[in-house]
């Protein structure tokens, strides 16, 4: 049988993880989401603590962790805000193409600079015309010389306001499809970037998102990761990598509206006894800690599987798809739990809805992660 | 600057807790152990000195049981001291505080120390009584309830405060001290990622508690939690006045307060 206890070094992440969450994300929690204000001071204390760039190895000034240490970080950090989580762990989905395609002296001139100080960066591969639709992404790099000359427009960018370091992904033909995409690095600062205005967004609401567009943007072929028309692979790859931890997240939400639902339920009488008492709130309490277990579970493997050298494409993607269906439906019931309360902005509970809503959407639609799994299913039986 | 810290492993506030089934202590079994509160302040004291005073270490003392004593050992290596020393207490976890104090004076006796610093007393068992019997036993000058602690070079002296019912008093004494820190007079830090990663690989130095030590003729007999907390009572009412009339009247009627 497995082994499912954590050593005492990973209960002391998740407990620096878990103290850091509930002394300085929680109590702006609310706030940040009412006015939709980025924690600018709360994502710097996370970068001092070390809990910002999990993936990136300590040789280059990040953290080191394995996935599965990741995601016992990202779920007490997601248990007070997922907005705010999904901007602590967007360097770890931009950085992961280089990690992943970049040579030794890509990553020491990139990411040792990048990890030394407080920095955002952004994964640039969605597009305004479709983001599952990856292959087929319009943004253009044209070489000139020891150039590559790059224009188009990305959309839904976490973090892309107030990032200074884009990975980028592009065309080199379109006709190509797939095989045309290349990635790049583009620091903020390069002639022709322009990130847009922060979207007002459902949930997530301290986490900032935006378009970036790229006018003539001269990149030199030195920060180009991997070769040309290896950029599809490597976007895959990385998601490969990142999609986990969505789980986590995912999961971290689920458990909150779990905590907050148990907590009132106990409080709240109706009929003379608190609701607790009544089966119609057990059977739903019993139903919700049935899916955040699932969903931790699920996470848990396919981090495991990943971090003994597996690619986990299935296992990742049942692991995204399953948690973050259950935290939709866990923070439904929670809301429904707390009756005409839980729909009041006053009461913690239907700002899980909304931010559990996006984990259905980013790193990959539940659409995509289906037919991954269904691909990855079917090849089994074939 | 020697800096001797000690330190103790007490359940986290968020722990549910429960007696032994012989009903004369607590019992262990599924607690979480964490660094006492008076106790970080203590270790954030030591930081502050040894980063003020060139050439200072930081040497955190503990006695208990494993594995809950070395684990909060390595915090405070996470934190920044640069020694521990783990005094096992072998399966004796509620051991009375002055053999608590022979077991912790017996591992700083030889060991440097120009300053002990303790919480003044643990969050478990309040009893306060282990920095004085650190001073008696090493045979140093022991005060408590100290605050804003700090070296004067000038006249190698240390200057601290006690807030007091009545006022505040401010000292002076030279080394060596032991000192009982009042809680949260500072801010204590918080270890970061990296650090806890490395204070995992740090080595603890263990010794054994003196068997010397071990007798005791004091007994636990009972240990009780608070009883349950019973229902709120909410009162129901259309003005403040209306509020107050009523409030006053259960006061004086029901919970009998006023005569």
């Amino acid at each position: 049988m497995p082994d499912f206890s954590l050593t005492p070094e990973q209960e002391s992440l998740r407990d620096l993880a878990r103290k850091f969450a509930r002394a300085e994300m929680a109590p702006q929690a609310a706030e940040c989401d009412r006015i939709g204000r980025f924690p600018e001071e709360i994502y710097r204390k996370a970068y001092e603590l070390g809990l910002m760039n999990l993936n990136v190895p300590t040789e280059y000034g990040g953290s080191g962790l394995g996935v599965v240490d990741q995601c016992l970080i990202v779920e007490e950090l997601a248990h007070a805000c997922g907005g705010m989580t999904t901007s602590v762990i967007a360097n770890c989905l931009a950085l992961e193409p280089i990690l992943l395609g970049g040579t030794p002296a890509q990553k020491e001139r990139i990411l040792s600079p990048f990890c030394a100080k407080y920095q955002l960066a952004s994964f640039c591969l969605t597009e305004p015309s479709g983001g599952s639709d990856a292959g087929g992404l319009k943004t253009r790099a044209r070489k000139d010389g020891d150039q590559y000359v790059l224009d188009g427009e990305k959309c839904f960018i976490t973090n892309a306001p107030h990032a200074s370091l884009y990975t980028v992904f592009a065309t080199v033909d379109p006709e190509l499809r797939h095989k045309g995409i290349t990635a790049f690095v583009v620091p903020r600062s390069a002639a022709g970037v322009t990130p847009g205005k922060d979207e007002e967004k459902m949930g997530h609401r301290a986490s900032s998102t935006s378009t970036v567009r790229f006018e003539g943007v001269r990149v030199p072929a030195t920060d180009r990761l991997g070769a040309e028309g290896e950029g599809f692979s490597l976007a895959m790859r990385t998601l490969d990598q990142t999609r986990t931890p969505i789980g986590a997240l995912a999961t971290g939400i689920a458990q909150a509206a779990l905590d907050h639902a148990a907590a009132y339920a106990l409080k709240r009488q109706t009929f003379g006894k608190p609701i607790a008492e009544h089966q119609a709130i057990q059977i739903k309490l019993a139903n919700m800690a049935q899916a955040v277990h699932a969903a931790r579970l699920l996470t848990w493997h396919a981090a495991w599987t990943i971090d003994h050298g597996a690619k986990g494409t299935l296992e990742s993607s049942i692991a995204k798809c399953f948690a973050s269906d259950a935290a939709l439906e866990v923070a439904d019931e929670a809301i429904q739990t707390f009756g005409g309360y839980g729909y009041m902005k006053a009461y913690p509970v239907e700002k899980l809805l909304r931010d559990a809503k996006l984990t259905q959407i980013y790193e990959g639609a539940n659409e995509i992660q289906r037919t991954v799994i269904a691909r990855e299913l079917l090849q089994k039986y074939a | 600057m020697e800096i001797v810290v000690c330190v103790k492993p007490v359940p986290d506030a968020e722990t549910r807790l429960r007696a032994t089934s012989d009903g004369t202590r607590l019992d262990p079994e599924g607690v979480k152990f964490v660094l006492a509160g008076y106790d970080e302040s203590a270790v954030e004291q030591a930081l502050l000195l040894k980063e003020s005073i060139a050439g200072s270490r930081v040497h955190v003392v503990a006695f208990g049981p494993a594995p809950r004593t070395e684990e909060v050992l390595r915090a405070t290596i996470a934190l920044g001291a640069d020694q521990a020393t783990w005094v096992d207490s072998g399966a004796d976890a509620g051991a009375e505080p002055v053999r608590a104090a022979r077991a912790i004076a017996g591992a700083i006796a030889s060991a440097p120390h120009d300053l002990v610093l303790c919480g003044k007393q643990a969050n478990d068992d309040e009893s306060g009584l282990v920095p004085a019997a650190l001073g008696e036993l090493l045979r140093v000058p022991e005060f408590s309830c100290v605050v804003d602690l700090r070296w004067d070079s000038a006249t190698s002296r240390f200057r601290f405060q006690r807030p007091i019912e009545t006022g505040v008093e401010s000292w002076s004494a030279p080394a060596p001290l032991v000192v009982g820190l009042q809680q949260a007079w500072n801010d204590p830090r918080t270890a970061k990622l990296p650090a806890i990663l490395k204070s995992r690989k740090a080595a603890i130095g263990k010794v054994a508690a003196a068997s010397a030590s071990s007798e005791s003729r004091v007994v636990a007999e009972r240990f009780e939690l608070p009883p349950p907390r019973t229902g709120a009572k909410l009162i129901e009412y259309k003005t403040p006045e209306d509020a107050a009339q009523q409030l006053v009247r259960i006061l004086r009627e029901e919970a009998k307060v006023f005569p």
